[in-house]
């Protein structure tokens, strides 16, 4: 698909990276920080440091990470005569929309990779932790690149209405907080459906932290992946919708 | 007019086509009729609609009423894709992403539009960009800018061609290359709708023009057209113009003009009606003649001054 390798191009040179990047090591530098300083523990070796950097992670960074990087692709657009252009093409609405999602779900799951990385360094390194990541954290990492998708589509179409770069991240930071609502009341029927609670939802899978039962079981999995992937298509097709009909100014 | 089942003779035609915005008409009643090959120049001052208009011609923008046909065929959301295939455009600011150097900018475009390394290459030689290539776009100048958009809005060899004020910020220099461009696009058989607020710019290469006013059109047809249309004003030679004029103002729109008297919108009958009250009332008269007028003066008579 054209359209979609040719919003890759467009990440040459883009601030996204530095998101990409420097949110996730943040967030394990912040989770290896707190260990030290409360005494330099792991109680549980991988699990806790695990559960250490992805949980904080997972309740607001994450969230907010994906809707600056949806404003970042989309903000290139509002530049000059950008719209005119994209929509002055033989191109489809949901092959643009197609597009800008797919280059998010890269940018997901290259921080979510950035992420791994970091806790096995920092494991490694400062905590001389033995062996490596045990193996369902590897698989909680793709459920949690799926669990963007739904944030990323959402935030993607935001970012396509409004001009702001901040507006939808402020968005992202309210859903966020409505997600962990919903996950500290422990109505996990409705937090899986709401895309930021769904993304919290995943980064909990394994940890008994909230709703979740402490092991990597495949129907918690089964849900978030079958309500990640409906979520994404439903977004993305309404988001498709709305662009057909609206007017560029 | 449409033969029946021959050629279409008219790239675009639009009946009563019209938007509103927040219950202000900008564009209204508008019947465009742009021939096939032809440069069609739209004019109008700021705000008369034209970007409006462009952008309903490519879909960018729903009409509120009216419709549009362009080779002869609807002009909707639903149809746009295919109709699009054949159109370049560029649409009031120039794109490219200005992070990005106009190589990456055309390469872009390339793979969005599927097209062949000939096509770009081409295109960015018919503009003369060639030598500015690895540069990031956000260095580039206003008139760069312009012609990379240029570039990208014919790389995929369009038919139609739409153009919104493709000289806007260019020095003399840029307006008259961009001037011969459209004329070797257009003897290349491409059609050239191209809009400005300057009918200077775009006088010797339109050959057909389109003026709009408030959203209106006020005249479309050859420049031959648009100058027979209106009514030089009649200069009267005589050693009394105040005392002349004083007598004409009763009738007709006068100024006195040196040693002349100008009245405005007269026809041969008003001409001589005015000449023999003169004279009956002992005024001398030197000359009578049509003063020469020049497009501009007829656009500003039509835009209501606000023209140039
Ligand atoms: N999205 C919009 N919402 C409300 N009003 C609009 C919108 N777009 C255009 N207008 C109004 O419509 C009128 C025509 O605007 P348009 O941009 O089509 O004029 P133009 O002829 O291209 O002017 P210019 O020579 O300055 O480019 C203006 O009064 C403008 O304010
Ligand atoms: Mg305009």
């Amino acid at each position: 698909m054209g359209s979609v390798r040719a919003e890759f191009l467009k990440l040459k040179r883009s601030l996204s990276w530095a998101v990409v990047v420097l949110l996730p090591l943040m967030a394990v530098i912040t989770g290896a920080a707190n260990t030290v300083v409360s005494g330099g523990r792991l109680e549980d070796g991988w699990h806790t440091l695990w559960l250490r950097v992805v949980i904080f992670y997972g309740l607001f960074p994450l969230a907010i990470g994906v809707a600056a990087l949806a404003s970042l692709v989309w903000r290139v657009e509002h530049h000059g005569g950008n719209w005119n252009a994209l929509m002055g093409r033989h191109v489809s609405s949901l092959h643009v929309v197609i597009g800008k999602v797919a280059v998010l779900a890269v940018l997901a799951a290259a921080m979510q990779t950035v992420l791994v990385v970091g806790v096995v360094v920092v494991g490694k390194l400062v905590f001389a932790l033995p062996g490596v990541l045990p193996a369902p954290y590897f698989l909680v990492s793709v459920v949690i690149v799926l669990a963007c998708l739904p944030v990323a589509a959402l935030q993607s179409g935001l970012s396509m209405l409004m001009r702001s770069f901040a507006a939808p991240v402020a968005v992202a930071l309210l859903g966020a907080i409505g997600g962990v609502v919903l996950l500290m009341t422990r109505l996990e029927v409705l937090a899986v459906v709401v895309p930021y609670g769904l993304l919290g939802r995943a980064t909990q899978l394994g940890t008994g932290m909230f709703v979740d039962s402490g092991t990597v079981t495949t129907g918690a999995v089964a849900a978030v992946v079958v309500a990640a992937l409906s979520l994404t298509a439903v977004v993305v097709a309404g988001t498709a919708a709305i662009l057909d009909r609206l007017d560029i100014r | 007019m449409v033969g029946h089942g021959g050629p279409v003779a008219e790239m675009i035609t639009t009946h009563d086509l019209g938007k509103t915005y927040g219950g202000r008409a900008v564009v209204e009643g508008l019947d465009l009729r742009v021939p096939k090959g032809c440069v069609y120049g739209f004019l109008g001052p700021n705000g008369s609609g034209k970007s409006t208009t462009m952008k309903m011609l490519l879909s960018l923008v729903r009409p509120t009423t009216g419709e549009i046909r362009i080779m002869g065929r609807p002009m909707r959301r639903s149809t746009r894709r295919e109709l699009l295939g054949h159109i370049g455009s560029l649409i009031e600011s120039p794109p490219a992403y200005g992070h990005l150097t106009g190589r990456e900018n055309m390469r872009l475009v390339q793979r969005l539009l599927e097209l062949n390394d000939d096509q770009v290459v081409r295109a960015v030689h018919t503009v003369r960009l060639h030598d500015h290539l690895d540069k990031r776009v956000r260095d580039y100048s206003l008139g760069m800018k312009q012609r990379l958009g240029i570039a990208m809005a014919l790389a995929r060899e369009p038919r139609l061609l739409i153009l919104d004020e493709p000289t806007n910020g260019l020095d003399p220099a840029g307006i008259d290359e961009i001037r011969r461009l459209l004329k070797q696009l257009a003897d290349g058989g491409i059609t050239v709708m191209v809009s400005s607020h300057l009918l200077d710019e775009i006088d010797r290469t339109a050959t057909v023009l389109g003026i709009l006013g408030n959203g209106r059109m006020l005249f479309q047809g050859t420049r031959d057209q648009l100058l027979a249309r209106s009514t030089p004003d009649v200069l009267i030679d005589t050693p009394e113009p105040q005392r002349a004029a004083a007598l004409t103002a009763q009738w007709h729109p006068t100024r006195v003009d040196g040693e002349a008297v100008r009245l405005s919108g007269l026809d041969h009958k008003g001409t001589a009606g005015v000449v023999s009250r003169l004279v009956r009332d002992g005024i001398d008269i030197y000359g009578v003649r049509r003063d020469a007028q020049s497009l501009e003066d007829v656009f500003m008579d039509l835009t209501g001054g606000r023209g140039l």
